[in-house]
């Protein structure tokens, strides 16, 4: 074999890719951490679980609002896409806000996203929320990386 | 609650989340850590007050 060769195997981008488990993939959006957690990630688990349940809940105590679609506002959809990648964190708080039958009935459009915004930490609150969502996301596209074994 | 306490959350979280996202090895997850970290904190500083003098 070349060196020219071998070089072409050791590389990832060559290798086949191994199917992603969407189930996996469900279950690393719906809780922080677990997708790496059942990767045999301990450590990684931990601290994705930890920062973004820390980032949400400080989002949340600071008045600030969940992304929820507004018809009269197209940007509400990019918070409500960064918002709702913190999983189970978000539709919790959903519930919480609009009760579980309101909730249901008022999808997608007419839903109550909480926050005040007349609170000093409204702007900073909604910035908490959307980034642990964000980062949630990424931690989900980190899970596919692993289990296509793109990366280590 | 504090603007810069919150600020600096905000920077420990974002920090931390990345090194362990972007690392593998101790040593060099502790020192994305700290570079990220400072960086935030340190360049929101300085644009604040760089914006000073505007009104």
């Amino acid at each position: 074999m070349t060196k020219k060769s071998q070089k072409n195997n050791e590389d990832p981008s060559t290798q086949p890719d191994n199917p992603v488990p969407l189930p996996l993939l469900g279950a690393a959006w719906l809780i922080p951490g677990l997708g790496h957690l059942i990767l045999g990630k301990r450590i990684c688990a931990a601290v994705f679980f930890g920062v973004i349940t820390a980032g949400f809940v400080t989002g949340v105590l600071l008045e600030g609002e969940v992304g929820v679609p507004m018809a009269e506002n197209p940007f509400s959809w990019l918070s409500t896409l960064a918002c709702a990648g913190n999983g189970v964190l978000y539709i919790f708080r959903l519930i919480w806000l609009n009760g579980l039958g309101p909730l249901l009935s008022n999808i997608p459009l007419g839903l109550d996203g909480g926050g005040d915004p007349v609170a000093a930490g409204f702007g900073y609150g909604k910035t908490f929320l959307i980034t642990a969502g964000l980062m949630n996301l990424l931690a989900v596209l980190d899970v596919s990386d692993i289990a296509r074994g793109a990366k280590n | 609650m504090d603007h810069f306490f919150l600020m600096i959350w905000h920077a420990l979280l974002v920090a931390l989340f990345f090194s362990f996202l972007w690392r593998t090895a101790r040593r060099e997850r502790i020192h994305l850590f700290l570079k990220t970290f400072l960086i935030m904190v340190v360049g929101g500083v300085l644009a604040g007050w760089l914006m000073y003098p505007f009104p």
